[in-house]
């Protein structure tokens, strides 16, 4: 009889342990989430569209925006255990929402130790050159050109207001050389969230300061697309993690 | 040993007379045969609830050219839409069963499942389903009142067969559902610009000068000269684009004291002054006249709006302003400066939209008169 107790008292334990084992594996184990946000503002400015309240940068003048979006693509996380690389991974951020914030979420997130978050603004070579729908690609959609030109990687539409005149702005930035990669080093471990500032003065900010007035739409030039570009590499910041509670 | 074998027989026998109420009872619409959407079109959705059957795209069909539907049972949805004219009916204005001119032009059931989500010209609905009804009780265009249109459609005998069939009840949700249904089988995609896409046809030299303006920005500094009209006009679909708001636009028709509200109605928003939903450009040369008022007689006239007829306004598209194949334009008289030219060539690629096929497919055309042929 004794023997009997300890025999089912020890079979507990064991079962005890591997539950423990198995739950903590699991926990390790287990996809996990994260929220990407992408939170938009003009300078110091929160962005507030269709309103003739940003300085021109280079020159004189206010300036409004109607329309601000650009392709997010190919988010991967860098781990020494294996990188995570999104599939179909071409996102279309707009900021056209109450708190002007663009969202990207991720539900299986393998559960690494990640070192670096990367990601690119434009749509690669590869997908650049098909009329293929993926994730947000849609050769039909307002950030196509024509199919030989491919996509927009940045539109930005507005107005510049200058005395009495309105002066229409359009820069649209596209072509394969101005695909930018860009990596952000992840401090300690990866939170669930990871917040992102999109700063749009930074994209007229550059070696020298864009003047509105002067170049009020920049679309298939080289040397102004390219400027554009270099400009806009610097335009999203990570913003400090707040410590896990 | 007897019993056992009654008592089988009787379980075949009540299975079987449940099976066959069950079967009675509920619909069993089957998917429709033979369709298929262009590679080139992208992606679509149906309404989970509304799905494309052979019975709810047949039983839509009946309806959209049944005068029962108007309150005089005197005009069908296809009295302002005809199949010939690509869904539209040659007027200036749409008129219904008052006679009263409308205050817009019917608009082309083309490619529904694409392009903006929003319909009407100010995209005051967001689904065919919530659109289909309105004409309907409208007093100006079909007057009809929906309980009387029931009962008018349970009178008739091969209503009460086609709606058990597609969908059960004779009600206004089925109605609606049916007419959307089958409106969106309405596909163009066989047109000349679609088979040089597919390759298997070259566009003359015109058309394919014209072309190369319609899908170009013009850019001066860049020695790209342009019609500008991708910038609206989705490449493939010819339509608006489909996110949110993005294919509706002020194109420049009125100046600010004479802008209608358009999308602001719906919206309320100031900056939605006057916009009004891109169409599709698909059968274009059979739509006239154009416009959501119909104002342009001919597609020249639509050339020459853009090229030179630009009116100010504040919601006015900067896309329209800054669109320039000159260098230094007056930004205060907007114009594209395209040649005569170019204009014509513009217009030749538009008449490459139109799809021979789709103006004919027996598909889509009155079912009343087949029925009549066949008799």
């Amino acid at each position: 009889m004794n023997n009997r107790i300890r025999l089912s008292l020890s079979f507990l334990l064991i079962l005890v342990i591997i539950g423990i084992c198995g739950l903590s594996w699991y926990k390790a184990n287990s996809p996990r989430q994260l929220t990407i946000n992408f939170s938009a503002v003009v300078g110091q400015q929160p962005l507030v569209y269709n309103q003739i309240n940003y300085p021109n940068p280079g020159g004189p003048g206010l300036f409004k925006i109607r329309d601000f979006q650009f392709y997010i693509s190919n988010i991967r996380l860098l781990s020494e255990q294996g990188d995570y690389i999104a599939t179909n991974s071409y996102h279309l951020a707009r900021f056209d929402n109450e708190k002007t914030i663009y969202t990207i979420q991720f539900n299986n997130i393998p559960n690494r130790s990640y070192r670096a978050i990367e990601f690119a603004i434009g749509v690669d070579e590869k997908a650049n050159g098909t009329i293929i729908s993926q994730g947000d690609l849609d050769p039909n959609n307002r950030m196509a050109w024509s199919w030989d030109v491919g996509y927009k990687f940045i539109l930005f539409e507005g107005g510049l207001q200058h005395g009495d005149t309105l002066y229409p702005l359009v820069y649209h930035v596209g072509f394969n050389e101005n695909y930018r990669k860009l990596s952000y080093p992840v401090q300690g471990e990866l939170q669930a969230s990871v917040d992102f500032k999109v700063d749009i003065m930074k994209l007229f900010n550059g070696q020298a300061n864009l003047n509105m007035a002067e170049l009020s739409s920049i679309k298939f030039d080289r040397n102004d697309t390219r400027f554009l570009a270099d400009n806009y590499e610097k335009m999203i910041i990570a913003v400090k993690q707040q410590p896990a509670k | 040993m007897k019993i056992k074998q009654a008592c089988y027989l009787l379980l075949a026998v009540t299975l079987m007379i449940v099976t066959a109420e069950y079967y009675q009872s509920k619909p069993r619409p089957t998917a429709l045969n033979g369709f298929s959407a262009p590679f080139v079109y992208g992606q679509f959705t149906t309404p989970q609830n509304n799905p494309l059957t052979n019975e709810a795209v047949a039983l839509g069909r009946r309806l959209f050219y049944d005068p029962l539907l108007s309150g005089n049972n005197k005009l069908a949805c296809s009295h302002c839409h005809q199949q010939k004219l690509a869904f539209t009916d040659g007027m200036k204005n749409s008129m219904g069963v008052s006679l009263k001119p409308l205050s817009f032009n019917t608009p082309s059931l083309v490619n529904l499942m694409w392009g903006p989500q929003h319909f009407f010209w100010d995209g005051r609905v967001n689904s065919l389903e919530e659109q289909a009804l309105l004409p309907i009780i409208n007093v100006d265009e079909m007057d009809q009142n929906l309980d009387e249109l029931i009962d008018e459609l349970k009178a008739v005998e091969q209503y009460q067969r086609l709606f058990s069939k597609a969908y059960g009840a004779i009600n206004k949700q089925n109605i609606a559902k049916a007419l959307s249904a089958f409106q969106r089988t309405l596909i163009s995609a066989n047109s000349k610009y679609d088979q040089f896409l597919a390759g298997t046809i070259k566009l003359t030299d015109e058309e394919e000068f014209g072309r190369k303006l319609f899908v170009a920005h013009p850019d001066v500094k860049a020695s790209l000269r342009g019609g500008n009209c991708i910038d609206c006009h989705s490449q493939f679909l010819t339509s608006g684009f489909n996110t949110k708001y993005d294919g509706f636009t002020n194109n420049g028709l009125d100046n600010e004291e004479q802008l209608l509200p358009g999308l602001q109605a719906v919206t309320g928003k100031p900056e939605h002054k006057g916009l009004f939903k891109v169409p599709s450009l698909r059968n274009i040369a059979l739509t006239a006249p154009y416009m959501h008022d119909g104002r342009f007689n001919t597609l020249a006239q639509v050339m020459d709006h853009y090229n030179e007829g630009i009116k100010l306004s504040s919601t006015l598209s900067p896309l329209i302003v800054e669109a320039n194949n000159i260098v230094n334009g007056n930004k205060k008289k907007p114009s594209l400066n395209l040649s005569m030219e170019e204009k014509k060539a513009i217009v030749a690629f538009l008449h490459t939209l139109t799809d021979e096929q789709f103006i004919i497919n027996t598909k889509f055309s009155d079912p009343f008169l087949q029925e009549i042929k066949i008799e």
